[in-house]
């Protein structure tokens, strides 16, 4: 039997991945502080593009990517196909969403703008591809598999509908007017790829890490096919028919998919023997709980779509990734760092003097948890709002947690140096 | 987990083997791993100076299997000095939650 050491990735392919995205929140912080007023303002702005794409890719999709590097060797039993894409696709990435929101920031709709959006598509396609030859050599294949690569599909056609969309700003070839189109790219991205990912991959991590007893993977089988049924009905209602009539029949699949993920993860959750949760397992069903909100402002969103203020999409996209995407992230990234580094570190003749739990501190999991979800439940009661005083105070707490984190992330990297 | 019977003619050296193994510690879960349930049967042979161990991980591909792996080498070859030490990973029968013993389930809060 091929044993684990065999399936360690090496730390070229993911701590860069962990650092940069740390990095990139730090500098989401400060740009949603320094453009807070833009906020009240429509969602379709310069500064509000520029952070969205900086969070999307330099935040959610980098930090994703690297644990994805790490996670596919468990999830498929399997070696990570190639050691040297993930290098190449870190570069990409990192050059490709510097050029872009440095473009949007400008709102410089020149070369250095189509530059930047290829070069991140490059990197995501060699990322998907090594995916899915990782996933082709797996021993096992289940619906866990399925909901990860079907989630690394998506964000391929998310990207294409991205750079469809710089193209058009430049040709204005498509049919339907721009934002028509942004609102589907949007909505494949989150629910296509971050949505199905996190599903995927929680999927796998939640029972191991809580050591549950019963898994209803039926209750997965269900909510991949009513996410992925809806994310097609959008995208061809959405893209070849240009309508949007029948949207919320089609994210009422996607929301009810979403509820038989959760009762999985309730199932979970009751059967498992190991009810102490430490810090970063609290956040992680925090933001579970969190991912609601967003969906009660889409629905609202939607069944008023005709006079819907701005500010509830605003809002709504707000929620989604500075709340759920932003807390799962950050309390996930205490339960697989550690581990990642500790693993760099253990010699073959002799016990490990340390454990992953102590390559951080625990106590100051908890007090960046304290400090950033007041602060971001601040900005978003400023959004809806229209108040700056709550976005100002709000973006002070969520500055000093993505700071505190930021640190945390370099102390637990820095043990690899000792 | 593998149950040392008080009537097993090698009761003593087993159990001392037991402890031994209980100080390898599964890094994620923060248990022994003879708690665990990880350690299938251990079979020592006096005569010929061999301990063969029968164990499993909680999963095949365990980030940490080859770390477990080695501390039960390194901790039987600590209690059996001069022996062999053939160690065999098995995933049958597969590990389950259900193989945690009572303390071990204590010290997991359930």
């Amino acid at each position: 039997m091929e044993l684990a050491d065999h399936h360690i990735p090496a730390k070229r392919t993911i701590i860069p991945y962990y650092g940069a995205a740390a990095l990139s929140l730090v500098a989401i912080s400060i740009l949603t502080f320094i453009s807070a007023g833009d906020f009240k303002g429509h969602f379709f702005q310069p500064h509000l593009l520029a952070i969205t794409h900086l969070t999307v890719l330099g935040w959610g999709t980098m930090i994703i990517m690297g644990a994805s590097n790490q996670l596919m060797p468990v999830i498929a039993d399997s070696k990570l196909y190639s050691e040297r894409i993930p290098v190449v696709s870190f570069i990409l990435l990192l050059f490709g969403t510097c050029l872009l929101v440095h473009s949007f920031w400008n709102f410089d709709l020149e070369a250095s703008i189509f530059i930047g959006a290829s070069l991140v598509l490059i990197s995501l396609t060699l990322h998907a591809i090594n995916i899915l030859l990782t996933c082709k050599k797996a021993q096992t294949n289940n619906i866990i598999i399925d909901f990860i690569l079907t989630a690394h599909l998506w964000l391929i056609v998310t990207a294409v509908i991205g750079i469809t969309l710089l193209l058009n700003f430049r040709l204005s070839f498509l049919p339907a007017e721009h934002l028509h189109y942004l609102k589907v790219h949007a909505s494949i991205g989150m629910a296509g790829w971050f949505l199905l990912l996190v599903i995927g991959v929680s999927s796998r991590l939640i029972p191991m890490f809580l050591l549950s007893r019963k898994e209803v993977k039926g209750f997965l089988t269900i909510a991949y096919y009513l996410i992925n049924g809806g994310l097609i009905l959008l995208l061809i209602e959405g893209m070849v028919l240009k309508s949007t009539r029948w949207h919320l029949v089609y994210i009422s699949l996607i929301i009810a998919g979403l509820l038989f993920y959760m009762a999985y993860v309730w199932h979970c959750y009751k059967s498992a023997i190991r009810k102490k949760m430490d810090a970063g397992m609290k956040q992680t069903f925090v933001a579970l709980g969190i991912i609601s909100l967003p969906f009660v402002l889409l629905i609202a969103a939607v069944m008023c779509y005709h006079d819907t203020p701005v500010s509830v999409i605003s809002a709504y996209g707000y929620s989604f990734f500075a709340g759920f995407i932003t807390t799962l992230i950050m309390g996930q990234t205490y339960k697989t760092l550690p581990f990642i580094v500790w693993m760099h570190l253990t010699k073959p003749d002799r016990l490990a003097d340390l454990q992953p739990k102590d390559l951080y501190k625990e106590q100051l999991v908890t007090i960046q948890m304290r400090t950033y979800l007041p602060g971001f439940l601040l900005f978003l009661s400023g959004i809806l709002l229209r108040e700056h005083y709550l976005m100002y105070g709000g973006c002070v707490m969520m500055t000093a947690a993505s700071a505190l984190y930021c640190s945390h992330v370099f102390y637990i990297i820095n043990h690899l140096r000792k | 987990m593998t149950d040392v019977e008080i009537t097993d003619p090698q009761y003593e050296d087993k159990i001392r083997l037991m402890q031994m193994l209980s100080l390898v510690r599964d890094p994620e879960l923060e248990l022994n791993i003879v708690d665990l349930g990880l350690i299938y049967s251990i079979i020592i042979d006096k005569g010929k100076k061999e301990v063969a161990i029968t164990m499993t991980l909680s999963t095949p591909a365990c980030p940490a299997g080859d770390y477990i792996k080695g501390g039960v080498e390194l901790m039987t070859k600590e209690a059996f000095k001069d022996y062999v030490v053939a160690i065999v990973i098995t995933f049958v029968p597969e590990w389950s939650a259900d193989m945690i013993s009572a303390t071990g389930r204590e010290e997991l809060g359930w």
